[in-house]
């Protein structure tokens, strides 16, 4: 399996190298977390707001590029393209599960742009006295298992996403309605701690959190011991409910396309 | 019992009363049409593949012929796993397709020839690359198998161009080189040559052939041109509104719905139909042109006389055109039916 990886992740990363004009796609969309940034280090001027000093909101945005990076998924287009062009069919007679192509290709174009984001982060970091990160080595263990951990919720729950697609034609509406959901409930447009607190209380249940937040949180170290192992509790737990759920809609997804004609 | 058995083995695909339904969605056109659809959705049943039965032996080169929707390229996707039949059974190698065991997926392959496997972007190599991985071919079988589909395509150069900035023939190639590379056993080709030109038309062909003679591998192909299938098989299966019509020796089908040569003749001086008649049968004769057709058994003796008696300028001898013979299939097909339609109905009367 791993031979099979590491040529799937070869030509991905070639085909990311002949996608260079979507590199400034990328940097727009980062161009809003700057930009939310930016705002609130206006508001944080006078004082602290939330908990979160300007220095705070610097670390924040700063981790969040990256953890930002590592969750973007977008295999649900190329999945739905394939489905309804029948282009699916060809990949379906090859021993290799169609995910495999796309996880390769995500982490392709994720090593691509961490190569470039982390030192910029890093400068950022280091230049900002105020920005300071909680780093021991239960943190640091705790950020990579979470970060593991949003790439795998992010992912499986946008794949489930793609998945529909054997059924309507409008599994990308859906797409996009994650996308709106996650920017604002993740933690993307500002951290979970500016919403009321009984809506922080839902949240904690919900995966979106623990697609980016919560590990920001964990770096910053503003979620420790009981509270940390619970994120991560339910993190995992939400990991295996999407990687059942993917089981069991490509399953009967699969059936109804040999059902309906490919 | 171990009698039996020798005789399944014998046959690596074997399709049993197979049946492939499906429900297709019907709606009235126009605003009323779509509303009512939202509603109460119609459905209409397909009979796609419809009680077929056959079964191939290992080597054969078998054409599947028929017209547009006959039901050729389903039969192909329950083969390769990609359709679950809605009764009867069809088993490849001794697998059952749909349940699409790596085992199985390693052993056989799919062209499709409006659908394609290779990156876009990328050179034609890279995707030979990922598929030996994929494939788990060992680097030296690997090395082998490119070096022997580069010889009999003649790839070169074009392996190493991005595949969309090949022209269609180069591509088609390309693909054929990465659907084999795993030699597989079975080849399940679909409109392989389909918008190429003649040229490469026949050196698919070729190519095909040769793979077959070489590795004795099971080929089973779908095509709209009869060249294709007039070169490449023995053995064609006709199947029309996915029901199997005929299965058998295409020489002998041939032999049997046109049993007759053309000979085409451009005169030295012009003559009359009648003139003509006596050495065959005269389909046409306008001035220096004029078209027989003579019985096969006695074509050449026929031909023999004609030239000895009528001054020509040139002689062409042709096989009946194999559109034709197919129309003749089915003309007969459909006169068989109506006659036991009116047998029907007379009965039911």
């Amino acid at each position: 399996m791993g031979r099979k990886y590491l040529a799937l992740f070869r030509s991905a990363w070639m085909l990311s190298l002949e996608y260079r004009a979507e590199g400034v796609v990328w940097m727009m969309t980062n161009l809003m977390s700057i930009i939310m940034l930016v705002v609130w280090l206006s508001i944080s001027h006078g004082g602290p707001v939330g908990g979160f000093s300007s220095g705070d909101f610097v670390a924040y945005y700063m981790v969040g590029l990256i953890v930002r990076q590592v969750t973007g998924v977008w295999a649900s287009w190329g999945l739905s393209d394939d489905i309804r062009e029948g282009a699916l069919s060809p990949q379906l007679v090859r021993p290799i599960h169609p995910i495999h192509r796309h996880v390769a290709a995500n982490w392709a174009e994720h090593v691509m742009r961490l190569t470039m984001l982390l030192p910029i982060v890093a400068v950022v970091l280091i230049i900002t006295p105020d920005a300071r990160l909680y780093l021991t080595p239960i943190s640091i263990a705790a950020f990579m298992l979470s970060l593991l951990g949003a790439w795998l919720v992010s992912f499986l729950s946008d794949y489930a996403i793609g998945i529909l697609s054997f059924w309507t034609s409008q599994a990308t509406a859906f797409t996009q309605a994650m996308q709106g959901l996650k920017v604002v409930f993740s933690g993307i447009l500002a951290p979970l701690q500016m919403f009321p607190a009984a809506m922080q209380g839902a949240l904690n249940w919900l995966p979106f959190r623990y697609m980016l937040a919560f590990c920001n949180e964990i770096l910053l170290g503003q979620t420790r011991d009981e509270r940390l192992l619970f994120g991560l509790a339910v993190q995992w737990a939400w990991v295996l409910f999407f990687f059942i759920l993917v089981r069991i809609l490509w399953k009967l997804g699969a059936r109804s396309y040999g059902a309906v004609g490919a | 019992m171990p009698f039996a058995f020798f005789i399944s083995m014998a046959y690596q695909i074997e399709v049993t009363h197979l049946s492939k339904h499906y429900q297709v969605h019907e709606k009235e056109p126009g605003l009323m049409g779509s509303l009512r659809s939202f509603v109460a959705r119609k459905y209409r049943a397909v009979k796609a593949v419809d009680d077929v039965s056959f079964n191939i032996g290992q080597g054969e080169m078998v054409g599947f012929l028929g017209p547009n929707g006959a039901g050729k390229t389903t039969t192909l996707k329950v083969l390769a796993g990609l359709l679950y039949p809605t009764s009867g059974k069809a088993t490849v190698l001794g697998f059952t397709p749909n349940k699409r065991e790596n085992a199985y997926l390693k052993q056989f392959t799919l062209v499709m020839g409006q659908k394609q496997q290779l990156m876009w972007d990328l050179p034609a190599q890279e995707t030979f690359l990922v598929n030996q991985a994929i494939y788990e071919i060992p680097r030296a079988q690997y090395d082998a198998t490119i070096k022997e589909l580069d010889d009999l395509l003649e790839l070169g150069p074009i392996m190493k161009k991005q595949v969309r900035k090949l022209s269609l023939g180069e591509r088609m190639k390309c693909e054929l080189a990465a659907a084999l590379l795993h030699r597989p056993r079975v080849l399940f080709l679909d409109e392989p040559t389909i918008g190429l030109d003649v040229t490469m038309q026949a050196r698919i062909r070729e190519f095909i052939a040769e793979y077959n003679r070489r590795y004795g591998a099971t080929v089973m192909l779908t095509s709209h041109y009869m060249a294709d299938v007039t070169a490449l098989c023995d053995r064609i299966i006709v199947i029309d509104k996915g029901r199997l019509f005929y299965d058998g020796n295409f020489r002998a089908l041939i032999e049997r719905v046109a049993p007759y040569k053309i000979i085409k003749l451009q005169l030295a001086q012009p003559t009359t139909a009648e003139a003509l008649a006596q050495f065959g049968q005269v389909e046409s004769c306008n001035g220096l042109t004029a078209v027989l057709h003579v019985p096969r058994a006695t074509a050449t003796e026929s031909a023999a006389r004609l030239l000895s008696q009528v001054k020509v300028e040139d002689v062409t001898f042709e096989e009946p055109p194999v559109e034709d013979i197919i129309r003749e299939v089915f003309a007969g097909i459909g006169k068989d039916e109506a006659r036991g339609a009116r047998r029907e109905a007379r009965g039911a009367r």
